[in-house]
């Protein structure tokens, strides 16, 4: 089973590089740096460039540092993307399909190269309010890409593991989309 | 008297009775207000403190705690509850941790420039608002992004966040899945009610609307919800006392029948004797009804019970009939002593009247008109009623040695001397303050709703009741300068940690200066559009986003400052409204004070204010209004013993029988006042209403014991007139002393008390006992 071969024991970490296209932007936003799982569903979202910021999940709780500035927190639930972050990734990385198929409705795509896309839909309807869906790309045992559309129809995506370092300067949906298919 | 003349007696006077009853179920309207049952204010500090106990921002707090779920449940329950009571006109404010973004009236939104502090500091200018789109910019790429998509075009600064911060309570709980718990594990809610805490009625459907909504969301059936406050106080407090009552009640009520049925064997006379107190009771009722517009359901409960006494009157009647003898020859006979009787018992009630308390006051009323009724009814009508044939008590064998007995104890002249000793010493001994000067040891409530309330209060970070910082100016404009003349003041008082946290008017709305001096500061349009442009240079925001802030920023520089009654439709106005209060032609600012550690250093915010600012501790001022309370009484009480003493005097026509009357009386008042000093009670007003109802008591048996009839049969007839009424009275007020209720149980306690040694000083005392029993030998 595919999502059993993706999990990784813990702490999991992986570089990330995301691309955030938004309605209130004229261009993407990007940002990378390293994303960590440490067991549980602690996970650390630590932001390198252009700033530096992180924010650690832990117990329902997102806490945000940035420099220069002191610590915010607030509660999961009102960061849905977090939330679905933590219960796709901790479940992808756990290797747990039964708490990603609890969080979701599973869609999945494969062809013979190897290459195969997950498709997962919030079963919640407050998440999905915001959240439409997220979307794996992915290689083998390697996740490559996470695609996160927001209901609003803004769009996170995320570069994963290798990936992250071949995020073009001026990132388009269309180039972004080439890079996950392993072109 | 025929008995066709007698039948159409009986029917007349109970049509009297129904259609008086009628009336009254049609006329009576039964208040619930407690505050009519406290003193009458007289400094301003008391007055204030009454409009606070009914009516102040912390007098409609409700605490809430759901508990019985787990916590991710318990937080959604949260969510739901305070969403469906925001939107019910019954509640002002509703808050439980949640981030409230919608606290701003949307119509009130471009005032946001004028309410948050951001001017005072900054103004909008280029390098301000580079500095903060850059930190928008991070906000849109932190996993918060959704938490300012939607701010972003209209407000780039965040004012509405500043504000709501601004606007959270100063201590806060615990944040778990968004919303507020306790240590405990319960999700904790704060609730502001339109209705005054002290309405018992307004505050149960208040409770019964959140218990309501609570049950009806999806999950909630199973929720257990606590709720304290005062309002929360006010319902137990009426509903118990309500309760209490009616159980004693009904149980007295069966013991009395039993006892009278007992003492007459004959079920008639029961049912004739219940006549007369019945009369006095709707004439009680129907003279309340008349006089004021509501009657409060404390002075009908506890006007039944003081209405007792004049159970007392047909009882006399019933045991000084003579056999053979006509009934309306025995009530001439008795008639005179039971006058004196009655008219003192008035006199003694009349301290109720002169008490000044409102509640207090209709008891005068009710028992005074319900003495007169009963005991003119006892005279004039009862007799024609009663059976002709009886039996005559003085026959009875077990009394005759009861009264030899009685007679035969010794008598010492030195007894009331030794009592007086007695009483001294007693006196004496008892450690602890004489005097309950606590307002709150007269409220009836259980202590362990006390001490989950300040459990409750502690995790909420809720303020105290005790303190309140009380501004005074002569406009509402005044009091918000004056406010925020104070707010670095207070900000060192919280910084130094004499106390947690001070919440003042300001605080949600500045005072129109500020306001217009913030104003002032906004750039006009060409200009903000000018350092926005530069602002966002370099910067990927989509051009045009932010044209939704550059009209707000314009709104708001031709916006009239924004005044409390404008606000007052909002929510938060709500808040406010309850800080700002108008009293004789000024205004009054109340800040409320939690958590206070050094309360001389908060006494410091008054200094140099010359009065405008006053550090109100609502305990002090109890207690002075107690003091003040308990004067009245105490002076109340020295004039109805004067008019007393005159009354007996000039019935008995003799200073010496007076003192044979009095003597006993007052002696058993000073002793249970000594007893129960002994036992460790603190006296409080209700167990000096309870003495002046026991000496009322007393003097009945005095008065009667002290009749000299020179014949031993009747003497025989006054010991079981006075036995009945003395156990009639002990199953009444003994009753009460198995009260929970502190108020009743002080009552049920010094009434026994008290008419057990009425009872035992008047047969000691009583002057001529020895020579009635010689003759009669």
């Amino acid at each position: 089973m595919l999502i059993g071969q993706l999990g990784r024991p813990a702490p999991a970490r992986t570089a990330f590089a995301e691309a955030r296209f938004m309605q209130v932007l004229d261009r993407p936003l990007v940002v990378s740096g390293e994303l960590a799982w440490l067991g549980g569903d602690t996970l650390v979202r630590h932001v390198t460039r252009p700033h530096e910021e992180t924010a650690r999940i832990a117990d329902g709780k997102v806490t945000q540092q940035r420099e220069g500035k002191g610590e915010r927190s607030f509660s999961l639930e009102r960061a849905p993307q977090l939330k679905v972050l933590v219960d796709s990734f901790v479940a992808l990385l756990g290797g747990d399909p039964r708490r990603l198929r609890q969080a979701f409705a599973i869609a999945r795509r494969g062809d013979a190269t190897g290459a195969w896309t997950l498709t997962l839909t919030p079963r919640e309807l407050e998440v999905a309010r915001t959240v439409a869906t997220i979307r794996i790309d992915g290689q083998g045992k390697e996740a490559r890409c996470m695609w996160m559309q927001e209901a609003d129809g803004d769009v996170a995506i995320d570069l994963l593991g290798s990936l992250a370092a071949k995020m073009p300067a001026e990132p388009t949906r269309e180039s972004l989309a080439a890079l996950c298919k392993g072109a | 008297m025929p008995l066709r003349a007698r039948v159409a007696l009986l029917a007349g006077w109970l049509l009297v009775l129904a259609l008086l009853g009628l009336w009254v179920t049609k006329h009576l309207q039964v208040g619930s207000d407690l505050r009519s049952f406290m003193p009458a204010p007289t400094t301003p500090d008391q007055r204030l403190l009454m409009e606070q106990v009914g009516e102040g921002p912390g007098s409609r707090l409700l605490l809430l705690a759901i508990s019985g779920r787990d916590e991710a449940t318990l937080a959604k329950l949260s969510q739901a509850l305070a969403g469906k009571l925001k939107a019910d006109p019954r509640y002002a404010q509703v808050l439980n941790g949640s981030f409230d973004l919608t606290a701003l009236d949307p119509k009130l939104l471009p005032y946001r420039y004028l309410l948050s502090p951001t001017l005072d500091s900054h103004a909008l200018d280029a390098t301000f608002l580079a500095d903060e789109l850059q930190q928008r910019l991070e906000d849109l790429g932190s996993p918060a992004a959704s938490l300012f998509k939607g701010l972003l075009p209209r407000d780039p600064t965040l004012e509405v966040l500043k504000l709501a911060q601004r606007w959270a309570p100063a201590r806060s709980p615990q944040i778990r899945d968004g919303v507020w718990f306790s240590p405990q594990g319960e999700a904790l809610l704060l609730v502001q009610t339109l209705a005054p805490g002290f309405d018992p009625d307004a505050q149960q459907e208040a409770i019964a609307g959140i218990e309501q909504t609570l049950h009806a969301l999806p999950g909630g059936r199973d929720a257990e919800l606590v709720v304290s406050g005062p309002g929360y106080f006010s319902v137990v407090a009426s509903t118990q006392t309500r309760e209490q009552a009616d159980w004693i009640g009904r149980i007295s009520t069966i013991g009395f029948i039993a006892l009278l049925l007992l003492a007459y064997r004959s079920i008639g006379s029961l049912l004739l004797a219940a006549l007369p107190v019945a009369s006095g009771a709707l004439a009680g009722i129907a003279a309340l009804t008349v006089i004021y517009p509501q009657v409060h359901g404390i002075t009908l409960a506890f006007g039944f019970t003081l209405l007792g006494v004049a159970q007392e009157y047909p009882i006399r009647v019933l045991s000084h009939r003579r056999a053979g003898e006509d009934a309306v020859a025995s009530v001439r006979d008795l008639w005179p002593l039971l006058l004196t009787a009655i008219a003192s018992a008035c006199i003694a009630y009349l301290a109720f009247y002169a008490s000044g308390v409102n509640g207090l006051k209709q008891l005068a009323v009710f028992t005074i008109v319900g003495l007169l009724a009963a005991g003119f009814s006892t005279r004039y009508l009862l007799p024609y009623l009663l059976p002709v044939r009886v039996r005559d008590v003085a026959a009875l064998p077990w009394l005759k040695r009861l009264r030899t007995a009685v007679d035969a104890l010794p008598r010492p002249r030195w007894v009331p001397w030794a009592v007086a000793v007695l009483i001294v010493a007693l006196l004496a001994l008892g450690r602890g303050p004489f005097w309950q000067n606590d307002l709150a040891a007269l409220t009836p409530l259980p202590t362990d709703l006390l001490l989950r309330d300040a459990r409750l209060r502690e995790a909420l970070g809720a303020p105290d009741v005790r303190y309140l910082l009380v501004l005074e100016a002569a406009t509402p404009e005044a009091v918000l300068a004056l406010s925020e003349k104070l707010e670095p003041k207070v900000d060192a008082l919280v910084a130094g940690k004499a106390v947690d946290a001070i919440e003042l008017p300001s605080r949600y709305l500045p005072s129109a200066a500020t306001q217009r001096a913030r104003q002032q500061k906004l750039p006009d349009r060409a200009t903000l559009e000018q350092a926005l442009a530069q602002a966002t240079d370099g910067l990927p925001f989509r051009r045009d986003l932010f044209a939704p802030f550059v009209a707000d920023v314009e709104t708001a520089r031709s916006l009239p400052p924004l005044t409390p009654q404008a606000f007052a439709a909002s929510p938060l106005g709500q808040r406010l409204a309850a800080m700002l209060v108008e009293r004789d032609g000024h205004w009054v600012g109340l800040g409320t004070v939690s958590g206070v550690h050094d309360a001389a250093a908060l006494a410091t915010l008054a200094q140099g204010s010359g009065g405008t600012v006053r550090v109100l501790d609502l305990k002090g001022a109890a207690e002075s209004l107690v003091i003040a309370y308990r004067t009245r009484i105490l002076q109340a009480l020295l004039v109805a013993t004067l008019l007393l003493v005159l009354t007996i005097s000039l019935a008995l026509r003799s200073l010496r029988r007076a003192w044979h009357v009095l003597a006993p009386m007052t002696l058993a008042t000073f002793l249970v006042l000594a007893v129960e000093r002994v036992a460790g009670v603190q006296v409080s007003l209700f167990h000096l209403v309870a003495l002046i109802l026991a000496g009322g008591l007393g003097l009945h048996y005095a008065l009667f014991f002290e009749r000299d009839t020179g014949d031993a049969a009747e003497q025989r007839r006054t010991l079981h007139a006075t036995l009945v009424c003395v156990l009639s009275a002990l199953l009444v007020f003994g009753m009460l002393a198995w009260a929970t209720i502190p108020v009743l149980r002080a009552i049920g306690l010094t009434v026994s008390l008290g008419v057990a040694f009425h009872f035992c000083l008047s047969i000691l005392m009583a002057p001529h006992a020895q020579a009635g029993h010689a003759a009669e030998e």
